[in-house]
């Protein structure tokens, strides 16, 4: 390999001639070197980049009441997030090790009369099980049925690469906005006690879903009542007082007119 | 009797072919990987389904710490919710990271000493220079002189200190403040400022280059919202993050992005 033999085999040795040499290059420095600089491109640089989840939000100036859109009653589905807590750490799942997020939901107004049990129901991230869809995911999708049924369409159509992905992307953007199909109007609401993942993953359920109309808000006055209601009939404590009040640099924020489920 | 002769065997091992693989490794590393960039706090981002990427280019990232996790603070939440703000420019263009920053810098100065007529805050150009060559920054506009002053190793420990009240942008509710704006707006504003002046402005003394970058920066700011990235530790409550949204908000940056880490999600039958 690395080395230059000049060693003449059966030749005879002539007078004067240059001593027989094997060059060799010791190649064991080189290789340290390189396992070192190995090390240091592994410990200093990182080969997962982030993803970014777009999000766009309405101004928060004062919008008079008659300019407000308003969702049809039987498309609107509120969310309110919450995550349990153990101590002051999110609680986690014993088998899977994921925070364990509820979601109290309701279709339509709310039902502050209690007339029947559907007032608030309860549901949690599950995502797909054994390739069912599961939890607040099978609901979702029940509620965006229309646009989920040409979605499927449109994604297979890709796979078997009759479509490339621009013309996929922008198929599929259409369809989730396609104002002839019946689509809900999602309300995500995160209670004073939901983390940033809680929020992440109910964004993350709109994308899976296609759905296109949600928004995100904070809990009224309403849903502390629903809430309350709730807990007595289900003998469940979900309106605990917040578990991590504000650092002292940030200053309390809550907007007038709305209370969060704090007591 | 015969001797018994022991062979005499060479102990060296040909090292060429093992130098070989290390070279390809090396190379593979230093073409796939990028440099992990300096910051003062680690978070760990909830993930998604979303597969878009962070952009290399052109992105103002502030970063929201995490509450303490190392167990040995009383009151873990001192440490929750610093601000971290950071400028990329272009890397494949003049218009670097560095001159991006130096250009926020003194927007964001100019809009502050307004601001503040009694307090006004001048810096040397040295301490300018400083702050160019700095990722991440999460001072108040008032420590601004004092953190610029300071070493490498001192600013990163200083920076590091999550319970320290001088670290981090300071950040409020914006309500009844008559107008004037908190740190963390200051900036923003600077960023609003720069890239939309400089868009509408053609008597500027940049090249078609540099316009044309920052124009580009303003699309990805104003447009598509890919020009800034919250990140933030998937345990922070909602009600510290829905403090940024709100001041964001304000400031009429209405899109924006969240950064996540990638989640796959198998397909459904139903």
């Amino acid at each position: 390999m690395a080395q230059i033999d000049t060693s003449d085999k059966g030749g005879k040795k002539k007078k004067g001639a240059q001593k027989k040499m094997s060059i060799h290059v010791d190649f064991t420095p080189m290789v340290d070197m390189n396992m070192l600089l190995i090390t240091f491109f592994m410990l200093c640089t990182t080969m997962i980049k982030s993803q970014t989840l777009q999000i766009v939000l309405p101004t928060n100036e004062d919008v008079k009441k008659e300019q407000q859109s308003q969702a049809k009653q039987s498309e609107a589905i509120t969310l309110i997030l919450d995550t349990e807590y153990n101590g002051d750490k999110p609680a986690t799942d014993a088998e899977t090790g994921k925070t364990i997020h509820n979601i109290y939901y309701y279709e339509g107004i709310a039902d502050t009369t209690f007339a029947t049990n559907k007032y608030l129901q309860k549901e949690q991230f599950i995502g797909n099980v054994n390739h069912e869809t599961q939890g607040i995911r099978k609901i979702l999708r029940s509620k965006n049925q229309q646009v989920m049924e040409q979605y499927i369409k449109l994604k297979e159509q890709w796979k078997n690469k009759e479509i490339t992905k621009e013309e996929f992307d922008k198929a599929a953007k259409q369809n989730a906005s396609d104002s002839l199909k019946t689509r809900p109007v999602v309300v995500i609401k995160p209670g004073p006690n939901t983390t940033y993942e809680g929020l992440i993953n109910a964004i993350d359920e709109m994308n899976i879903n296609q759905i296109s109309r949600y928004s995100i808000e904070l809990p009224t006055h309403t849903d502390t009542v629903l809430l309350r209601h709730y807990e007595q009939a289900n003998n469940e404590t979900i309106i605990r007082p917040t578990v991590r009040n504000r650092a002292a640099h940030m200053t309390a924020a809550t907007a007038e007119g709305e209370s969060t489920p704090n007591p | 009797m015969g001797k018994v002769k022991i062979k005499k065997k060479s102990t060296l091992i040909d090292m060429t072919a093992m130098s070989d693989v290390t070279v390809l490794l090396l190379t593979f590393f230093m073409l796939t990987s990028t440099f992990l960039q300096k910051e003062p706090t680690i978070v760990y981002t909830p993930s998604s389904v979303s597969e878009e990427k962070v952009p290399m280019n052109n992105l103002v990232t502030v970063l929201v710490s995490s509450a303490d996790k190392s167990g040995k603070l009383d009151d873990p939440s001192i440490a929750e919710g610093k601000l971290f703000i950071s400028f990329t420019g272009d890397a494949d263009s003049t218009l670097s990271s560095e001159k991006i920053r130096g250009m926020m810098l003194d927007e964001a100065i100019s809009i502050y000493n307004e601001q503040h007529k009694n307090n006004r805050i001048a810096l040397s150009d040295q301490q300018k220079a400083e702050f160019r060559t700095i990722n991440m920054i999460g001072v108040p506009f008032s420590e601004l002189s004092d953190v610029l002053s300071m070493s490498i190793t001192e600013r990163d420990k200083f920076m590091s200190d999550m319970t320290d009240p001088k670290v981090g942008i300071p950040i409020d509710d914006n309500k009844n403040r008559d107008g004037r704006l908190n740190d963390f707006q200051v900036w923003l504003k600077a960023i609003y400022n720069v890239a939309q002046r400089i868009n509408n402005e053609q008597s500027e003394n940049l090249s078609a280059e540099e316009r044309s970058q920052l124009s580009n920066l303003y699309t990805a700011l104003m447009r598509k919202g890919q020009g800034i990235a919250i990140k933030a530790d998937k345990d922070t409550p909602f009600t510290t993050v829905q403090m940024v949204f709100d001041n964001l908000q304000t400031m009429k940056l209405n899109k924006f992005s969240l950064m996540t880490a990638l989640k796959s999600e198998d397909e459904p039958t139903n």
